[in-house]
């Protein structure tokens, strides 16, 4: 016979159980950054290492894609990231806001006058131009939440 | 005459119901009586044609809820009745099974309630949470792009931000 104390203590427990992923908030994310480079000449080509930007990529007037960086960080809410970008400049990545399955990222080309927020889901990419086009090349960064 | 009076309600009389003196004692007034011996077998073919009667009478009617309607006649059986007999055999249906569970059901209501719809509650948070973490918000994009334009591609994969070109100085 089930008494109703431990009934009672097992609902509680379901609904705990239920609920803390979602009031529990990580102090940090882990994000990848990628550099890559986009090219309107040559054989039409993707870097295997860039099989999972395809979908993104695809839709660009570029047709060889190679990842020239690679950067993980585990990054803080609101405390920029700095890394170096081929042609010199920087990109400055900052964590802005998460919630349950989106987060808002800062993204800086002080070089560039560029800033962008964006808010992606768990499960997608940005992909962001940081270089003029030159010679028929430019250069992207991607970034990945939880990687 | 006054043996036929005596003898008369003898006739009829159903095995057992009369003793052995009294047995003899028609015996031998039915062996010289006509008139007895007439209502004998007056006696024999009315039973013969009483019988046959009720038996026709019985196969009329449909005895197959007859047990079923007794137990529900009778107040404390019938709940447990018709939840622990197969109805069609009059059975015990998986009494080893239902008949404790219905048991208990029956004298804790409130705990079989919420033990019913836990379950259905933890399954409807579920599929809330879950619907919620699904269907992820609506993309948020601002891009702000001193002296040149900006392009922004919506994918299923995630925004691809594109930069124009730079206008040129003094323009």
């Amino acid at each position: 016979m089930i008494g109703r104390r431990r009934f009672a203590a097992s609902a509680l427990a379901a609904a705990l159980l239920t609920a803390a992923p979602s009031l529990a908030a990580p102090a940090t994310i882990p994000v990848r950054v990628r550099v890559i480079k986009g090219s309107r000449r040559g054989p039409p080509a993707i870097d295997p290492k860039l099989a999972d930007l395809r979908g993104q990529l695809g839709k660009l007037a570029y047709v060889r894609w190679d990842q020239v960086g690679e950067h993980n960080a585990q990054m803080d809410f609101g405390k920029p990231v700095t890394w170096p970008l081929p042609d010199g400049a920087s990109l400055e990545l900052t964590l802005v806001e998460s919630r349950k399955e989106t987060v808002t990222f800062d993204v800086r080309v002080a070089a560039r006058r560029t800033h962008s927020r964006l808010t992606i889901s768990k499960d997608q990419r940005i992909v962001h131009q940081v270089a003029d086009e030159k010679d028929g090349e430019a250069y992207f960064a991607t970034v990945r939440p939880w990687p | 005459m006054t043996a036929c009076l005596r003898f008369a309600p003898m006739i009829g009389a159903r095995p057992g119901e009369l003793t052995d003196d009294e047995l003899g004692a028609l015996s031998e007034h039915l062996a010289a009586c006509d008139a007895c011996q007439a209502r004998l077998a007056d006696e024999k073919a009315l039973s013969g044609m009483l019988a046959e009667a009720l038996v026709t009478e019985a196969n009329r009617r449909d005895f197959s809820t007859f047990s079923d309607e007794v137990l529900a006649r009778i107040p404390a059986y019938s709940g447990e009745a018709a939840a622990a007999l197969n109805v069609a055999g009059g059975r015990p249906a998986r009494q080893g099974v239902l008949a404790p569970l219905l048991s208990w059901v029956r004298h804790h209501r409130l705990a079989a309630t919420i033990s019913a719809l836990a379950p259905t509650l933890a399954a409807a948070l579920l599929v809330l949470y879950l619907g919620q973490g699904s269907s992820p918000e609506p993309a948020s994009i601002i891009v702000s792009a001193e002296g040149r334009g900006a392009m922004v591609l919506e994918t299923s994969d995630g925004p691809v931000v594109l930069l124009g070109d730079p206008e040129p100085e003094g323009s």
